[in-house]
């Protein structure tokens, strides 16, 4: 009888375990990653009493969202999105993967990565430019557009959660740190990726 | 690593924890029960009376919220149900 070495669930392979670094984000994806972090935390905890601040917020999130929506076409490689409809085809089954701890590692953004990530983007735009109407003469205390504001805005905190479980989920299955990643920009090569 | 877990940790336990309990606008105006308040129709009037054109108004708190547009530009008037008076003007 040969000796196995047990094998966890989510190990990474072997060949995955290169220690070789390289570039995956770009430094203006790192930017408008961590600027509009900041502004949508400023902007979560500011509403109604820090009005001035909220704003503020709210009109960097409406400068940096349609920059990331360029870069998302002419950025580096990880920094372009996939196509829409290809995430959401290959999604259920990347989902299902996860929930039974057999996901393979993207050196880039996952399937749900890339599906969070231009959800949170649309909502933004969507809780962003429904702020914004509010303080228009033309859209002042019109109904539609406060309730609009206002689930954009928790649809948005709610993904924000899900997206903060989700990197701490892979960083712990994948043995690396991705926060750091995205601070530095840098992960390692491994042999799956794309 | 550990050092990551723990501070995502700490922030998605502060959200949790903050969420709620983030800082909310003006909402105490009357600390008579609902069942006794002026119609918030009488706030509106008064509003009117003011010289608002009144876009829309809303329960907050124990206030009423009548957003109100006069001269071009935009407030938020809170009044009390108990007896109308006004308590607090937010030009926006």
């Amino acid at each position: 009888m040969t000796a196995t070495v047990p094998q966890p669930r989510d190990s990474v392979p072997a060949a995955a375990r290169s220690t070789a670094l390289v570039p995956v984000w770009d430094l203006p994806l790192r930017l408008l990653h961590w600027a509009t972090a900041l502004c949508v935390l400023v902007a979560w905890f500011t509403p109604n009493t820090y009005d001035t601040t909220h704003r503020s917020a709210g009109y960097a999130v409406l400068v940096l969202v349609p920059v990331r929506l360029v870069w998302g076409f002419i950025g580096t490689r990880h920094s372009r999105f996939r196509n829409p409809l290809r995430v959401c085809r290959v999604l259920p089954r990347y989902l299902l993967d996860m929930a039974r701890g057999r996901s393979r590692r993207y050196l880039g953004l996952n399937p749900a990565g890339s599906a969070i990530s231009m959800a949170m983007l649309v909502l933004l735009v969507i809780s962003g430019v429904s702020g914004w109407m509010q303080v228009t003469l033309r859209f002042f205390g019109v109904a539609w557009v406060q309730d609009t504001h206002t689930y954009a805005s928790d649809a948005v905190m709610v993904l924000v959660l899900v997206h903060v479980v989700g990197v701490l989920l892979m960083s712990i299955r994948q043995r690396e740190n991705l926060v750091r990643a995205m601070i530095t920009g840098w992960k390692r090569s491994g042999a799956a990726g794309r | 690593m550990k050092a990551l877990i723990s501070a995502l940790a700490v922030v998605s336990l502060g959200l949790l924890v903050a969420g709620p309990a983030r800082a909310d606008g003006y909402k105490t105006c009357t600390k008579l029960e609902k069942a006794s308040w002026k119609p918030a129709s009488e706030a509106e009037a008064k509003a009117k009376a003011a010289g608002y054109e009144v876009r829309r108004t809303k329960i907050e708190g124990s206030c009423y919220e009548v957003y109100g547009v006069k001269e071009g530009k935009l407030f938020e008037l809170f009044y009390s149900p108990e007896d109308l008076s006004l308590k607090h003007t937010i030009a926006k």
